[in-house]
């Protein structure tokens, strides 16, 4: 019985090949003319590609090829670190034409980084926004910022009452003013969120990002409560001159399109125990940056005879940024 | 259904979601840790710490800085000299008693100097601070004299408060670095001691509205 | 022996279905031409993108999931949706809804393809998904809920791929398929499915940050409207089937599927009044992001004609599939379904991403609609599945077909 029934099967396909048979050799024909052409012209337009440099040079291409097989940087051990970063670098010579520094630098375990916010002398000069821009390397043609500051009118503490668009003679009368960033949060929501672990807390407390190893999904952009995460949707723009020369792999070296960024605590600055680019912008000293397990630093002394608060603490984040008021 | 095809076929199902709901519940484990990490970790670091090796960075020796005059939780920090800052300091050089030819008096007397500092009925005269017997130094409510490089004693006097916080580095500025020997700003490094609050001005830059 | 003839049966099976697929009327062959068309815009869209970056959409820092993750979300619960035929007929024994369960298993594998293609053309940097792939890259299990999802959905996709093809191969050699290979796949698969929305749902449901998501009413409502608009799809394309080719579907099927879609669709509505109950009696500043859906805020109204479109339909669709004067005519039939696809689409889709990222977690706001390029290119990725569907739908019921001759109808 199944011996018939795969014969019948057998006979209706033979049936059909031979009522088909011219059909079939026209569509096997235009088959593998199409197969041919495309692969044809996929060779021309790369080598089209290559030919018109579209590509950049052969070396620069050859390094771009070898920084695509790369591993996550945690896992690399030191010696592939230098390697890439000597890539990096050669990339930025040729690419760019631009001698740049990519610092390696690891934590300090004595370090816990932490920061407070003055929130009656911020005066809304957006200084430390403009330094924060300059020194990360921040897309120039989105308007890419990782601070925000707001204009919040007295009676209110919360900055989603606030205005961030703000433009005019500050400040202004009847309002205050506060920042907000990325909080380096010692519980970090986007850390949890992250598929690829693109995005992990250093053991000094700055929460950074593998920007190579980021594949765009943005899915951190959802779980982080603060806005403290910013997505690269053009390929960033910044003026030749503009360009901070001093880098941190984690930090402020040259992005490309389509991986998530944040603020890093200038960790190119602070690992090597300079202030964040806006504490050092602040002119009138609302920034308080310093190590949180050092006793007698200043945040310390904020944290312990201020009155702090912090945003958003009854999600448990832990941010490691405090406001307070003088 | 037969009894032992059902509890054979609901065996997986019941595998299937027990499995990953208990992985889920796994995955919510941290929120179960509460508030023992962060604060109780800045609560406990409690040890002194050598301010050179925080960390492995050699912080540079910063010129014009003198010694504060007081302790702060730390011990002796310092702050940014002033008279290097004052472009024609010595004063004695022309606030004297003698009789002293000076080209472009005109130009250079400051005479014109708006003091805006205290309320508008009862503004700081500048005998307030500066004293008359000796120009190259200022002089406190009672008499004493005070150096440029330690203005912070004078403004201290009405602004205690802030002068308690820029000791413990609530107000003020740290210059340049967090790490190493601690150098803050000093009051009149920011304010403008004959008009210190800071203007109005245009903010440096503005936030893009958005798309 | 035995493994050769599976062989040469695997490689004639595989050139039938070719065969089978680009032969056909001349309506089907325009079909299969506007398909390539749509397919093409898409892939013309992709190129925009892939130029311009992600800025060629209108997505922002704020509205940082746009068009494309809405029809991910929604074609998530058409793929789970498959379930509501293999229950049925595989736990319950019922013949009728035994016979289209082949249709439903393509269905859920045609959706989860445009699924995974829209999360591929939402990606930053998409070359480097291989970060992703356990063993070469990192995948952050068990804590990421992304990552759970794409080992769900290619669970579910290998699922619903490999099972029909076994069964529908065993028919093509005219074999009955064997039913200890299978049978307890078809058993996970129903747990799985369940899992898989569950498991998407839990993307947003999880994140304190976003107050209008993190509710633990989403996974149920995403399972009540999944099995509402998933079954509806289904029926559509056995309206299809039943009108198109001479595989012939019985009403009592549809009717059943109907109430299936009427009584999840009534379930979705119950919870749809429960959070508009919540959001809207006591409002907090979290229930800003329903403010902005329903109502609008600052000047920002641009889903408000959307969402009370979508809910009047929404009601409409259930009612007319619910209640007598209408149910006996296929000709209200069609249109109700329809209702109720795009009403949830509109619902769970962009009424659901957008207003979970508006306001920005520091109260900005912000007025998104999809760019040029979005529309392309979901067109193409929409193309793309109804694609798949008919390549694979086609082959499977012209095999479903001989076998029920040969065999007689289906034990």
């Amino acid at each position: 019985m199944a011996q018939n029934i795969f014969r019948s099967v057998k006979i209706d396909k033979e049936d059909l090949m031979d009522s088909d048979k011219p059909k079939k050799i026209n569509r096997r024909a235009f088959i593998k003319g199409a197969a041919s052409t495309a692969i044809a012209g996929g060779a021309a337009v790369t080598a089209g590609c290559k030919g018109k440099g579209l590509l950049g040079s052969s070396e620069a291409f050859a390094l771009e090829f070898q920084e695509y097989f790369k591993t996550h940087y945690r896992l690399m051990t030191q010696i592939e670190r230098e390697k890439t970063v000597s890539r990096l670098e050669r990339i930025a010579r040729l690419k760019q034409d631009m001698d740049i520094k990519i610092d390696t630098t690891g934590p300090s375990e004595k370090v816990l980084y932490g920061y407070a916010f003055n929130v009656t002398r911020c005066e809304g000069y957006m200084e430390c926004v403009q330094a924060c821009v300059k020194e990360n390397n921040l897309d120039r043609k989105s308007n890419t910022q990782y601070i925000r500051i707001f204009e919040m009118e007295h009676g209110q503490m919360s900055p989603d009452q606030g205005d961030g668009k703000y433009f005019h003679m500050v400040p202004k009368e009847g309002h205050f003013y506060m920042g907000v960033q990325c909080f380096q949060c010692d519980n970090p929501p986007c850390v949890k969120a992250c598929p690829t672990k693109a995005t992990w807390k250093e053991p000094d407390g700055i929460v950074v990002v593998d920007y190579d190893w980021c594949i765009g999904c943005r899915y951190c952009m959802a779980a982080c409560p603060y806005w403290g995460r910013r997505f690269n949707w053009n390929q960033p723009q910044i003026p030749r001159e503009e360009i901070t020369r001093k880098q941190h792999y984690l930090g402020n070296r040259q992005r490309v399109r389509g991986m998530v960024e944040k603020c890093t605590f200038c960790i190119q600055r602070t690992r090597k125990g300079k202030l964040t680019a806006c504490a050092e912008a602040c002119p009138t000293g609302a920034r308080v940056f310093g190590n949180l397990l050092d006793p007698d630093s200043e945040i310390r002394f904020v944290l312990e005879n201020k009155k702090v608060y912090r945003l958003k603490e009854d999600l448990g984040t832990e941010p490691k940024f405090w406001y307070f008021i003088d | 259904m037969k009894k032992s095809k059902l509890i054979r076929y609901s065996f997986y199902p019941i595998l299937f979601c027990l499995i990953p709901g208990v992985f889920i519940l796994f995955s919510c484990l941290p929120a179960f840790s509460g508030e023992a990490g962060l604060a109780s970790r800045i609560k406990n670091a409690t040890q002194k710490m050598d301010k050179k090796n925080q960390v492995e960075a050699s912080i540079p020796k910063m010129k014009h800085i003198i010694a504060v005059n007081v302790e702060d939780q730390g011990g002796t920090f310092f702050t940014k000299a002033r008279k290097v800052e004052i472009n024609r300091f010595k004063c004695s050089a022309c606030h004297n008693n003698k009789s002293v030819a000076i080209d472009n008096a005109a130009r250079i007397s400051h005479a014109d100097i708006q003091v805006v500092h205290g309320n508008k009925e009862k503004s700081l005269a500048c005998n307030t601070c500066h004293s008359e017997k000796d120009r190259d130094f200022l002089v406190a409510g009672e008499g004493t004299k005070i150096d440029f490089d330690h203005v912070y004693d004078m403004c201290g006097q009405c602004h205690f408060r802030q002068k308690k916080d820029w000791i413990g580095g609530a107000h003020g500025k740290r210059v340049t670095y967090w790490a190493g020997e601690r150098v803050v700003e000093n009051c009149t490094s920011c304010h403008n001691p004959h008009s210190p609050r800071f203007e109005k001005q245009w903010p440096k830059t503005y936030s893009v509205p958005l798309k | 022996m035995k493994k050769e003839t599976t062989l040469k049966n695997g490689v004639s099976f595989i050139k039938d279905i070719l065969l089978w697929n680009l032969s056909g009327s001349i309506g089907y062959q325009i079909y299969l031409c506007i398909l390539i068309c749509l397919m093409l815009t898409g892939v013309y869209g992709y190129v925009v993108q892939f130029k311009l970056g992600l800025s060629a959409t209108n997505m922002s820092n704020i509205v940082s999931w746009g068009f494309y993750i809405s029809n991910f979300t929604f074609l998530v619960g058409v793929a789970a949706a498959a379930v509501m035929l293999i229950l049925p007929s595989y736990i319950f024994n019922d013949k009728d809804l035994h016979k289209v369960v082949i249709i439903g298993e393509v269905v859920a594998v045609g959706s989860l393809v445009m699924c995974m293609t829209f999360v591929f053309v939402d990606l930053g940097r998409p070359l480097q998904f291989w970060h992703l792939v356990p063993g070469i890259g990192q995948l952050n299990f068990p804590s990421s809920l992304l990552a759970w999802d794409i080992l769900v959905l290619n669970g579910y996709l290998a699922l619903n791929a490999l099972i029909p093809a076994y069964i529908v191969f065993c028919h093509y050699q005219g074999k009955e398929p064997v039913g200890k290979y299978y049978k307890p796949f078809i058993f996970i698969s129903i747990g799985w499915a369940v899992a898989i929305h569950m498991v998407t749902a839990f993307l947003y449901q999880g994140l304190p940050a976003r107050p209008f998501w993190n509710n633990p009413l989403m996974g149920p409502r995403f399972l009540a409207s999944a099995f509402a608009a998933g079954p509806a799809i289904i029926s559509l394309v056995l309206h299809v089937v039943n009108s198109a080719t001479d595989y012939k579907i019985d009403n009592k099927i549809f009717n059943k599927l109907r109430i299936i879609i009427v009584s999840a669709a009534v379930i979705n509505l119950l919870m749809l009044f429960s959070e508009i109950f919540k959001e809207f009696y006591f409002p907090t500043h979290h229930s800003q992001s329903a403010m902005y859906l329903f109502f609008g805020l600052e000047g920002h109204n641009s889903l408000v004609p959307w969402i009370w479109t979508a809910i009047s339909i929404n009601v409409l669709g259930t009612l007319m599939l619910a209640f007598n004067p209408f149910r006996e005519r296929q000709v209200f039939l069609m249109p109700a379904l329809v209702l109720l696809i795009v009403g949830i689409w509109i619902e769970k889709g962009i009424g659901l991403i957008v207003p979970g990222l508006v306001p920005s977690p520091m109260g900005e706001i912000i007025s998104y609609s999809p760019s040029h390029v979005e529309l392309f290119i979901t067109i193409g990725v929409l193309g793309l599945g109804m694609f798949v569907v008919t390549m694979l739908l086609k082959p499977a019921l012209i095999i479903e077909k001989r076998y029920e001759d040969m065999v007689g109808p289906h034990q």
